[in-house]
């Protein structure tokens, strides 16, 4: 049996965040000095494992809890209530020795920094993390070629591209040579080209050369479909779904799946859509709600029954039909199938 | 304690702010010009109104110049070792660094000395330079006869205002107002401490808020041996309360930062600017 690497139990993070003012005069000017607070539980009572060698997902759109779960791992951040154990330590009580096993990688701009170089940055992490002068500047040439940047290493990273700085952060993560590798949405932002490389480093790199055990958090299903053994869907805090991304799918198996691309569809037309019979759950997208152009995404029990009368609708309601296919369930449809709505809404 | 992991903290924090310093040449180009006109606007405030004697008799035994010389040289110390240790984690906010930089198993004390202490590289300038145009353009003559005692009060007078520095630091962190702050604390200080003028030309009352303060210890001790030809007994009575303030600000600020982590890591806020 693999040992479990990262274990949480019941692990929760509420923040606090200032009531919004109401009123107005002196009301309103005490209100902005003494001000409400209300709660907001960024990750609820979440529990799950990680097993060595494993590269686990966690699944959510934004503002669902991902990155405040990574950070309670890497401690960052203290838990309200629960436990997490990190290579066998505590993250609350032990943090010192937490933070020695993980390497962090978020994505962004932030975390450089961009008036030195990529090498500088690189040394002085590893300075930090207690690596010999040596084994340090082996270690950054190997990392520097393995995400091809040595030949911009001595470059400031300011001078960067987006997709460069992203693959300096990940090898910034590497320094300590850790056991364990906490992936904060390491592709956001990035061109398809660079994200390709980013994943690819991932999975064929750190994970099945190098046998690090991996967490990674992101919104793009197909990304989290490609890379994890298995995946924890989470949304508002909550896991509403974990196991591999096969048996996720499984989920819905005997749901059909259409979708529909139009245009001139009007914006109250997405209720009615979703009252026509047969229909399980639908989800509209509008990518251009000023002409109308959207996505139509449809679940239900047989696709033949619910086609002609959704497309009789549409064209009553003056839509105009694009391209209708029956596709294959996809991760982002398990999320649909569970909570009724996108996961980039 | 890790000395091996302390020292390699030290050396890669002391070596990046260097980098960062001089990959700026405006900061070098405000670090000649800054500390120059500070020292002139004081003398000839002075010398407007006369020579020292003219003025008050609480000037005539620093002969006026070189008192205004050694104030201007503790209280730039104490702006650039509150700004290198005081502001280096909020700065490290606004490099967008703070996060990282609180992932990594180091200690933090070891972290804003070697800022602070590498903050003194732009100091050493100012403190040369504001010695050389004292004595080349307006005549001031040292007396020195103990240099162990300068030696002594020039080290004291550092690791006081560094203990400010990590004092402070917590503050601004938990506060993220260090820029506000900092600058807050110009005028208050150098009023206080006696920049410009000896303490004893202040109000009582007044005077019991300047020996609260490290900078005017440093700035008495330093005019006494550079100015007086004090020796070690003359200064005994600065450096005591010095060592003193040395030890209550790094053990509080000690504490306060970690109270400080441990909040902002409670609520959420560390990354925020």
């Amino acid at each position: 049996m693999p040992a479990r690497v990262i274990e949480t139990q019941n692990l929760t993070k509420i923040f606090e965040k200032k009531a919004k003012t109401e009123g107005g005069g002196l009301r309103r000017l005490y209100k902005r000095i003494r001000p409400k607070k209300e709660q907001i539980v960024a990750v609820d009572h979440i529990n799950f494992y990680i097993n060595e060698g494993e590269l686990f997902g966690l699944l959510g759109p934004n503002g669902a809890g991902k990155t405040t779960t990574i950070k309670l791992l890497c401690t960052l951040l203290i838990p309200d209530e629960g436990t997490a154990i990190v290579n066998g330590f505590d993250v609350v009580k032990r943090p010192e020795e937490v933070q020695k096993c993980i390497g962090v990688v978020t994505g962004g701009e932030r975390g450089l920094y961009w008036r030195l170089t990529g090498r500088e940055n690189l040394w002085f992490f590893s300075q930090l993390y207690n690596v010999p002068e040596k084994v340090a500047k082996e270690r950054i040439d190997k990392l520097l070629k393995l995400v091809e940047l040595e030949e911009r290493a001595d470059e400031q990273v300011e001078k960067y591209s987006r997709g460069m700085k992203q693959r300096l952060h990940v090898v910034r993560g590497l320094v300590n040579d850790p056991p364990i590798l906490l992936l904060d949405e390491p592709t956001l932002g990035l061109d398809p080209a660079s994200a390709r490389v980013i994943r690819d480093f991932i999975k064929e790199e750190l994970q099945a050369k190098q046998k690090k055990t991996i967490l990674h958090t992101t919104h793009y299903m197909e990304e989290a479909d490609q890379l994890c053994d298995r995946i924890a869907i989470i949304d508002y805090g909550k896991i509403i779904a974990l196991d591999t991304p096969e048996n996720l799918k499984k989920m819905i198996q005997k749901t059909d799946i259409v979708e529909i691309k139009v245009s001139n569809l009007r914006q109250e037309d997405e209720e009615k859509i979703g009252a026509i019979e047969g229909v399980k759950k639908s989800v509209v997208a509008f990518t251009d709600a000023t002409v109308g152009e959207a996505t139509i995404k449809i679940h239900a029990e047989k696709a033949e029954e619910i086609i002609p009368l959704t497309t009789e609708f549409l064209i009553k309601s003056g839509a105009r039909i694009l391209m209708l296919e029956q596709t294959k369930p996809t991760l982002e449809d398990v999320f649909i199938s569970l909570t009724g709505r996108k996961l980039r809404d | 304690m890790n000395i091996t992991k302390d020292w390699r903290t030290f050396k890669a924090v002391f070596l990046r702010n260097l980098k960062l310093y001089t990959s700026y040449r405006a900061w070098i180009i405000a670090t000649v010009i800054w500390p120059l006109p500070l020292l002139a606007v004081n003398i000839y405030q002075y010398m407007a109104f006369g020579t020292a004697a003219d003025v008050s008799d609480t000037l005539k035994p620093y002969g006026g110049i070189g008192m205004i010389v050694v104030g201007t040289v503790v209280y730039l110390l104490y702006n650039r070792l509150l700004w290198g240790t005081g502001v280096s984690i909020q700065s490290e906010r606004w490099m967008g660094t703070i996060e990282v930089l609180f992932l990594t198993p180091t200690n933090k004390m070891i972290v804003l000395i070697a800022s602070g202490l590498s903050s003194l590289i732009e100091a050493s300038w100012w403190i040369f330079s504001i010695f050389f145009l004292g004595w080349a353009i307006f005549g001031v003559q040292p007396s020195i006869t103990s240099w162990p005692a300068v030696f002594t009060c020039v080290i004291s007078t550092m690791a006081a205002l560094l203990s400010v520095g990590v004092f402070f630091a917590g503050f601004f962190v938990l506060t993220r107002a260090a820029d506000q702050l900092a600058s807050g604390l110009q005028a208050p200080i150098r009023f206080f401490s006696g920049v410009a003028f000896p303490v004893s030309a202040l109000p009582q009352m007044l005077q019991c808020i300047s020996y609260l303060i490290p900078v005017t210890y440093g700035i008495s001790a330093l005019r006494k041996c550079v100015l007086l030809s004090g020796d070690f007994g003359s200064i005994a009575l600065d450096i005591a309360p010095l060592w003193f303030m040395t030890m209550i600000f790094l053990i509080v600020g000690q504490i306060t930062l970690r109270i400080v982590e441990r909040q902002t890591k409670k609520k959420g806020t560390l990354y925020l600017f």
